[in-house]
């Protein structure tokens, strides 16, 4: 793995290796495309607007004010091109990701039922909002405060913290039977566990 | 609605924030895409010539801009803005901003919004690449709530918004919407040219 630092690769891309970009590539992907993902709730836009993200990046590299924070940079094209790709899907029902657990990690002690927690929220995220959706992500999985998602998506910050109250009001509403489905079985492991013990 | 511990919210982020995996293939399909596009030429100096922000004392800023002064009358250039920002001792010096990407002649503008709890109103635009921090793009307030900003504008076709107390976006409501491509949120279109426009 390349160990220079990405204003280093930007500036060699700059001056004509291109080939260098697809270490700039292979450092964002990932997280990049579970932001993507979650936004878009399936594979084959998320990768479409992951992939715009990077060509538009490439193109406007010489525009990338502080090639040091190139991550944010493009991260803030992804976010764009989530908006403009789920506008232009319109109102085409939003599929959530069901079948994706090959792109997780694997290691899960139950992995059946992590998958239909998993898929539980990924569809309640479908239901929210678009805003309530972004905002939602931004602060909580991607952890950004609250004056960089302003800087990022054009809303001020009270409008951002309402978004984000919405969207968690929602998710519980939409959750709460699955949190208490969840609970119970946890519960009922437990003896299971102790019984095992040698006495 | 029942009501769900605040916890909850976070496992739930907790498990969005698994990475996602993308393979080689999507990296093969962005650097297909890269090569299909020009490479940079960029030579090394070009980023030394560029707009940027340096921080300098109150003495050395007043040297350095005369001497730019001088530089910029000796050479023939136009140098559009230079600005102190006397409380920080900052300066900053930014080229050319009246034609290097947008040439032809231009014309005066009258931008104007009603913003009556706004502390602050500064006009971006496709003309100023979205950069409203130099004074001439600064809306003055005019009473009443009432803000507006006269700047000259290349003819042509252009995109553009208001950005009100440095974070919140405002389409002009008195203009056409367009979707701006990079950023995604909703900007105003204006026409310039055939005589002085007023918006």
């Amino acid at each position: 793995m390349d160990q220079s630092t990405d204003a280093q690769i930007v500036a060699r891309v700059l001056r004509g290796d291109a080939e260098l970009y697809a270490e700039l590539v292979k450092r964002y992907r990932d997280r990049y495309a579970r932001y993507a993902m979650h936004m878009l709730g399936n594979r084959e836009d998320a990768e479409e607007a992951l992939q715009d993200a990077f060509t538009r990046a490439y193109r406007s590299l010489a525009r990338c004010e502080d090639p040091e924070r190139f991550g944010a940079w493009l991260f803030r094209i992804l976010v764009n091109r989530c908006r403009t790709i789920g506008a232009r899907r319109g109102r085409r029902a939003r599929t959530f990701v069901s079948d994706d657990v090959a792109l997780y990690d694997a290691a899960e002690e139950h992995p059946a039922e992590r998958s239909a927690w998993r898929e539980e929220i990924e569809r309640a995220l479908s239901r929210l909002r678009t805003e309530q959706r972004e905002a939602f992500l931004l602060k909580y999985v991607e952890e950004l405060g609250y004056d960089e998602m302003s800087r990022l998506t054009g809303a001020g910050v009270s409008a951002l913290k309402m978004r984000v109250m919405r969207a968690c009001e929602r998710l519980r509403e939409l959750l709460s039977d699955v949190h208490d489905d969840r609970e119970v079985r946890v519960e009922r492991r437990r003896p299971e566990v102790n019984d095992a013990k040698p006495s | 609605m029942r009501n769900l511990p605040e916890s909850w919210i976070h496992r739930i982020a907790a498990e969005l924030r698994r990475p996602v995996r993308l393979d080689e293939e999507f990296d093969r399909g962005v650097m297909d895409a890269v090569r299909a596009m020009p490479r940079h030429r960029q030579r090394p100096w070009t980023r030394m010539l560029r707009a940027r922000t340096i921080t300098v004392s109150p003495v050395v800023s007043g040297i350095a801009a005369a001497l730019l002064l001088a530089v910029a009358l000796s050479a023939g250039h136009f140098i559009s803005a230079v600005r102190a920002n006397r409380a920080t001792g900052r300066i900053d010096v930014a080229t050319d901003r009246s034609g290097g990407t947008k040439p032809g002649p231009r014309r005066s503008v009258q931008f104007v919004l009603v913003a009556p709890t706004a502390r602050k109103v500064q006009l971006v635009g496709d003309f100023n690449d979205w950069d409203g921090s130099h004074q001439e793009y600064h809306a003055q307030h005019r009473g009443g709530g009432v803000w507006s900003v006269t700047a000259a504008i290349p003819e042509g076709h252009h995109r553009y918004s208001f950005v009100v107390d440095d974070s919140l976006w405002v389409a002009d409501p008195s203009a056409p919407r367009v979707l701006d491509d990079d950023y995604g949120v909703p900007n105003s279109a204006i026409v310039v040219g055939g005589g002085d426009a007023t918006q």
